[in-house]
């Protein structure tokens, strides 16, 4: 167990460095001068030579990298170029937000994903599996900013049940009902990944179903519950986590829309605002802390996998 | 020369019949299961509307009437109008052809720079093994942010500047999709056998491998297009993808935001556009996997 995970722990790191290397590189790619950029219209080329030294901007891009590199790994990130403030301040402030939403989607796609792709398993091509074959496919065609926008049409303008947009941070107030105005964001991030998860489950455990070890505990007289969710869903669980794991990318990619569209004030929405205004060092910020959890995420998912079947950890 | 004249021949007269068959094996292909057909039939509309748009339309799509806005559908304006009192129906309409004109131009990029790098990545294993920890850290980056940050470091919106962004973040997926298929041709028989004959490399690229790649290539292309409109709605929406007098479904949908409770229908409409083009591209690329190569279904 120790050999596997020292040598995931090597393409962790690997990972890593070449996010932040592509990182680097596409911030070199920002049409002109980054010193310029930062101090605006009207600096002075005196300002402009002053800010690019400290910056050191005129030394050689190998030492740029550098240092670059030695900034990320201290979690410096520099300051915005418009809230003149710390990158990592700015979206450590932005974080809890996009926290609760994704852990509200997670839960909105493992509460809906695999029950539903268990049921249907349990009697493939019945009416439960035709119907969530439509909805999955349906779901995966569906943009999720407009699912949201019609939800909210429906729940918070005409039915008037839930906020239709904002969120207050819970860990000031201490008010946890403000987690009801996450519910229609939440649904509408998770919905989509949650019909996968449901195809994933229905096909894994339609797999396992035929195994001949199922058979033996059906004729040993075990009840139906038991065969599935003892012998059969553990089995069946190893696609279940990679698709999980995956549903993190499009989580994240799914609440920069979400989070813009009920006005959530989450790292999502604060992307956006910083493409809108050519914040580079937030952007730059953002695309490497999300970078570095995906690989972090992969990393954990690998490892789960030697928990799952222990026959991984020997290859 | 008489052995060229007379492959020559029967080429030519082989043609009729080799339309012939593709046309019967389009037919089967369509009509095997009924949602291929539909989907098909969807994306010919699509064709149709993309192609005559304008011809078709009730009214011209950014024709402002201030005295129509907000109406709901009915009669005269059949999906409703928006804030500016412009038809929905024709602004959908015109929004089709930049649709999928930029669906083509986003898996061209994509087919153009991740077929060569994919195949090369896939033949040598060296330069596969560099290529592919960039690829896999590239993927790192989910999808929206780093068409969002590609399109911060570009600089305007434009529809250059989107077909470079998008097709940037689909390029390392076909990256991916060519490497795994270029590992499994390259242990084939007939690329041994033409190794053993003293074929150049080259030629085993282009004759053997690039050619026994087009299916796997054709089934990425359609997901890349059904991928990439949806992100180029998400961009618009977004407003930071193409500009805003433009007619897009993703754009329309940005515009109606404010109004959504009042005038849903500003959104409902392009929303169904675009989800019904989506939902077709998934549903003819899946039966394309399927009739192509089963196999597939393992890599993608």
């Amino acid at each position: 167990m120790l050999t596997f995970v020292l040598r995931r722990g090597v393409g962790l790191l690997v990972s890593t460095f070449l996010v932040t290397t592509i990182t680097f590189v596409l911030m070199q790619m920002i049409p002109g001068d980054p010193a310029a950029v930062m101090l605006g219209a009207n600096a002075t080329p005196e300002q402009i030579e002053i800010l690019r030294e400290s910056w050191g901007l005129n030394q050689p891009i190998l030492v740029q990298f550098v240092r670059y590199l030695g900034n990320f790994l201290r979690g410096n990130f520099g300051d915005s170029l418009f809230h003149r403030k710390p990158v990592l301040g700015i979206i450590g402030q932005r974080a809890e937000t996009s926290i609760w939403l994704g852990a509200a989607a997670l839960l909105v796609v493992v509460g809906l994903g695999i029950p539903a792709g268990v049921l249907a398993s349990i009697r493939p091509n019945g009416l439960t599996d035709n119907a969530m074959l439509l909805v999955a496919l349906g779901g995966a065609s569906i943009p999720s900013f407009w699912l949201g926008l019609m939800l909210m049409t429906l729940f918070a303008g005409r039915l008037g049940w839930l906020p239709s947009s904002g969120f207050t941070s819970i860990l000031e107030t201490g008010n946890l009902a403000n987690l009801k105005s996450l519910v229609l964001p939440a649904f509408s991030l998770g919905f989509v990944n949650a019909a996968l998860v449901a195809r994933t489950t229905r096909s894994s455990m339609l797999d396992v179903l035929q195994a001949d070890y199922i058979t033996t505990a059906r004729a040993k007289g075990l009840r139906g519950r038991v065969v599935i969710m003892k012998h059969a869903f553990r089995n069946a669980s190893i696609p279940i986590v990679t698709v999980i794991s995956f549903t993190f990318a499009s989580l994240v990619s799914g609440a920069v829309v979400t989070e813009t569209v009920f006005a959530l004030p989450g790292v999502g929405s604060l992307i956006v605002q910083s493409v809108l205004k050519r914040d580079y060092p937030v952007i730059q910020g953002i695309m490497f802390i999300v970078a570095v959890l995906y690989v972090v995420i992969n990393f954990a998912t690998d490892l789960s996998y030697a928990l799952l079947d222990p026959r991984i950890r020997y290859r | 020369m008489s052995k060229r004249v007379e492959r020559m021949r029967t080429e030519a007269s082989g043609r009729p019949g080799r339309i012939r068959s593709l046309m019967s094996g389009l037919w089967r292909f369509a009509t095997r299961r009924r949602t291929t057909g539909l989907a098909l039939l969807i994306l010919g509309g699509l064709l149709f509307i993309a192609a005559t748009g304008p011809f078709i339309a009730p009214y011209d799509a950014d024709e402002l009437r201030m005295t129509d806005r907000l109406q709901g559908p009915n009669r005269t304006h059949l999906l409703g109008t928006d804030h500016f009192g412009r038809d929905i129906l024709s602004r959908a309409l015109s929004g089709t052809r930049i649709t999928l004109l930029l669906g083509v131009s986003i898996s061209a990029f994509a087919l153009c720079v991740g077929l060569p790098i994919g195949m090369l990545a896939g033949f040598f294993d060296r330069f596969g093994l560099i290529v592919m920890r960039v690829v896999d850290a590239l993927m790192a980056f989910p999808a929206i942010i780093l068409a969002l940050a590609l399109m911060a470091i570009l600089g305007k919106p434009g529809i250059a500047n989107v077909i470079l962004a998008v097709g940037l973040v689909w390029a390392p997926r076909m990256v991916r999709v060519v490497y795994s298929a270029t590992l499994t041709l390259r242990e084939s028989v007939f690329v041994e056998a033409a190794r053993a004959l003293g074929v150049k490399t080259s030629r085993i690229l282009l004759r053997h491998i690039a050619i026994n790649l087009i299916s796997p290539v054709i089934v990425q292309a359609t997901f890349t297009f059904a991928f990439s409109i949806m992100e180029v709605a998400a961009l618009n929406f977004l407003g930071v993808g193409i500009p805003p007098y433009v007619a897009s479904w993703g754009g329309m949908m940005n515009e109606g935001r404010t109004y959504v409770i009042r005038a849903p229908w500003i959104i409902l409409f392009p929303g169904l556009f675009l989800a019904t083009a989506v939902l077709s591209f998934n549903l003819v690329g899946d039966a394309l996997r399927d009739r192509l190569d089963p196999k597939l279904r393992r890599i993608m």
